[in-house]
């Protein structure tokens, strides 16, 4: 009774691997069960139980975005008709159209691009830098530093876009790419991320480089930095997710659509949208803003895909390990 | 500290000459760490630390954004305190915090445990689909949740139709906005999680699963001896970070809700920023030191929680 009782979730599920025989189990229960588990090996993990759930849960994960990618083929008028419904021989680009010539996106993209490359590179050098000197160096003042890099972690970041603003028109860079870039560019996270995936590098390594001669800038560049290779993976995919989505900050320190990013664009889009300016019928709206998400997730998700490997090994290798 | 030691019991007694080389590369040494962090200094002094202690000083201060700024003391720290709007303000919080972070635990965990197995088939796949969530622009999937969750016309509504079942107004009832929002932020965290649960598991030692099933140890058993118990640091690293975000969630109700309806929404971040965009610049200030408070607070209570039974 007790084993048939126990995991009756887990395990039941646990040998449908094997239908007649798990029929049998579920029938009969008691000693049946307990001899068919004995003969398969109990290591091995319920293969199919496993498989339905983690379906499942890939289902919920995917299906809002594939259903609005869908939708955005879909003819405006039936994606708010018939949401559900699926008809690929009535698929039309009519909504992209329409998008493109109502919103910037072009120029969003070529300026997401240019604070990508900069913003990133700034980011994917002097973080682990940083993180560098935090992990394998003492030096006074250290400790109350780094204190203050987890403060910053803390503090709500919308708080700081007002000091900044006034800072951005102290410097009289309100609308330019440096305020666009400079922000945030070495930020609080990737320092103590860095800090992190750079404690675990053997301190032995480094000091029979510095046995061998080399220089403190040699060690970080000719040891640390290749070992470390799948964390500084994950770093960049962060980085680029992070810039990429960005749209608070550049939402105030632009001015002018010629400097808007593609979130901006986007988010604009949809606030004009809420306020009906564009002047049209909720479906025809319907379709562009799916068009403009669309549009707007898919690089990063091509990007995401080529990298993926390296990002979830890069997060496997930087997260504090149990 | 345990590098310098090492480094001196391995130099030999040094020969004149070479004594003159290891205090230079002592001195370079010495030198070295500030070199490597003052890039980052400087961008972190600029734009982190100075608008920090600006904020700072501007929660003492009623300031509407021109002019000068009056001093006040703490009036603004005591005018949140005693208004009603604020301590709304942590409970529409506290509710998502309820309504996400456990659940994501419970998701995160199982889903972890099950990808854990090298022989699971298409563990690749699923790694991938589950991550996808958390890499789309938080505009775009707040667009689609708008529709997707729309009354009349979304696909959700649709679905329950056929079903039999009445519509539901997620985004326009009080009751539904709060766990329809929790609903966005989980399932575009939930990845994330994931693979921060798998990467403690990973590094948990085999032979302890061998040994408890040599003992005839269940399953669940095991899971509950073996997993939680050494994956507790890793859960508590992932409680921290998302109490930070959800207690900091700002985008999400901003974005689709708007903090509505009847600001049932109106998350702790949010609020904050109306004070800002009433150009109530010292009490956002003030909002937000009291926000870090209890963050810091909150964090060091789970760090305790997770830690006691070590």
């Amino acid at each position: 009774m007790t084993t048939a009782m126990h995991g009756s979730k887990v395990e039941a599920t646990d040998d449908t691997g094997a239908p007649p025989q798990d029929t049998a189990n579920v029938a009969q229960a008691g000693r049946p069960a307990a001899s068919a588990r004995r003969r398969r090996p109990r290591r091995e993990l319920p293969q199919f139980g496993s498989q339905v759930l983690l379906m499942l849960l890939t289902l919920a994960f995917l299906a809002p975005v594939a259903w609005a990618v869908v939708s955005a083929f879909k003819p405006a008028v039936e994606i708010i008709r018939d949401p559900l419904g699926f008809d690929p021989t009535r698929f039309t680009t009519d909504n992209f159209v329409a998008m493109f010539s109502d919103v910037p996106l072009a120029s969003g993209f070529v300026n997401t691009a240019i604070v990508l490359v900069l913003k990133g590179a700034i980011t994917m050098f002097f973080a682990p830098l940083a993180g560098y000197a935090f992990a394998k160096y003492d030096f006074p003042g250290k400790n109350m530093l780094f204190g203050t890099v987890l403060l910053t972690l803390m503090l709500p970041t919308i708080v700081l876009i007002i000091p900044l603003l006034l800072e951005m028109k102290e410097f009289g860079w309100v609308n330019t790419y440096q305020a666009l870039i400079l922000p945030g560019s070495v930020d609080a996270f990737a320092i103590f991320w860095m800090r992190q995936v750079i404690s675990a590098v053997p301190d032995e390594l480094l000091d029979a480089a510095r046995v061998d001669g080399c220089g403190e800038f040699g060690i970080f560049w000719r040891i640390v930095v290749p070992v470390i290779r799948p964390g500084l993976a994950g770093l960049a995919v962060l980085t680029v997710m992070n810039i990429y989505n960005d749209f608070v900050w550049p939402v105030v320190v632009t001015t002018s659509d010629t400097m808007q990013t593609l979130q901006v664009v986007l988010s604009t889009l949809a606030q004009n949208i809420s306020g009906n300016t564009i002047g049209a019928d909720y479906a025809t709206i319907t379709g562009e803003l799916l068009a403009a998400s669309s549009v707007a997730l898919v690089p990063l998700l091509i990007i995401f895909i080529l990298l993926q490997k390296h990002f979830i090994n890069g997060i496997l290798a930087g997260s504090v390990k149990g | 500290m345990t590098a310098s030691t090492a480094l001196d019991t391995r130099m030999p007694p040094p020969r004149a000459p070479r004594r003159r080389r290891l205090t230079r590369t002592a001195l370079r040494r010495r030198l070295a760490p500030y070199v490597f962090i003052l890039p980052f200094i400087a961008i972190f002094a600029l734009f982190s630390v100075y608008p920090m202690i600006f904020t700072l000083r501007l929660s003492f201060t009623d300031w509407r954004g021109t002019g000068a700024a009056t001093w006040v003391g703490l009036d603004n720290y005591a005018y949140l305190l005693t208004n009603p709007g604020f301590w709304s303000s942590l409970g529409n919080s506290a509710v998502m915090w309820l309504l996400i972070v456990p659940a994501q635990v419970v998701i995160g965990l199982l889903a972890a445990v099950l990808l854990n197995n090298a022989k699971l088939r298409m563990r690749g796949f699923y790694r991938t689909a589950f991550i996808v969530p958390f890499v789309t622009p938080l505009v775009a999937i707040a667009q689609i949740w708008i529709v997707v969750f729309d009354q009349n016309y979304g696909p959700v509504n649709d679905l329950l139709g056929v079903l039999g079942l009445p519509g539901i107004g997620w985004l326009t009832t009080s009751e539904w906005a709060k766990p329809t929002l929790a609903l966005l932020f989980l399932w575009k965290t939930t990845g994330f999680a994931i693979i921060i649960l798998l990467s403690g598991l990973q590094s948990i030692d085999s032979t302890l699963y061998e040994a408890a099933e040599l003992d005839g140890a269940s399953r669940r058993r095991q899971l509950w001896s073996i997993t939680v118990p050494l994956v507790r640091r890793t859960l508590m690293f992932l409680v921290v970070l998302q109490t930070l975000a959800v207690f900091q969630m700002f985008a999400e109700p901003y974005v689709v809700t708007k903090g509505g309806p009847y600001s049932s929404t109106t998350t702790a971040g949010l609020y904050l920023y109306n004070h800002i965009t009433r150009a109530d610049l010292g009490t956002g200030a003030a909002n937000s030191f009291l926000l870090v408070i209890l963050v810091m607070a909150l964090s060091l209570l789970f760090v305790r929680l997770l830690r006691a039974k070590d």
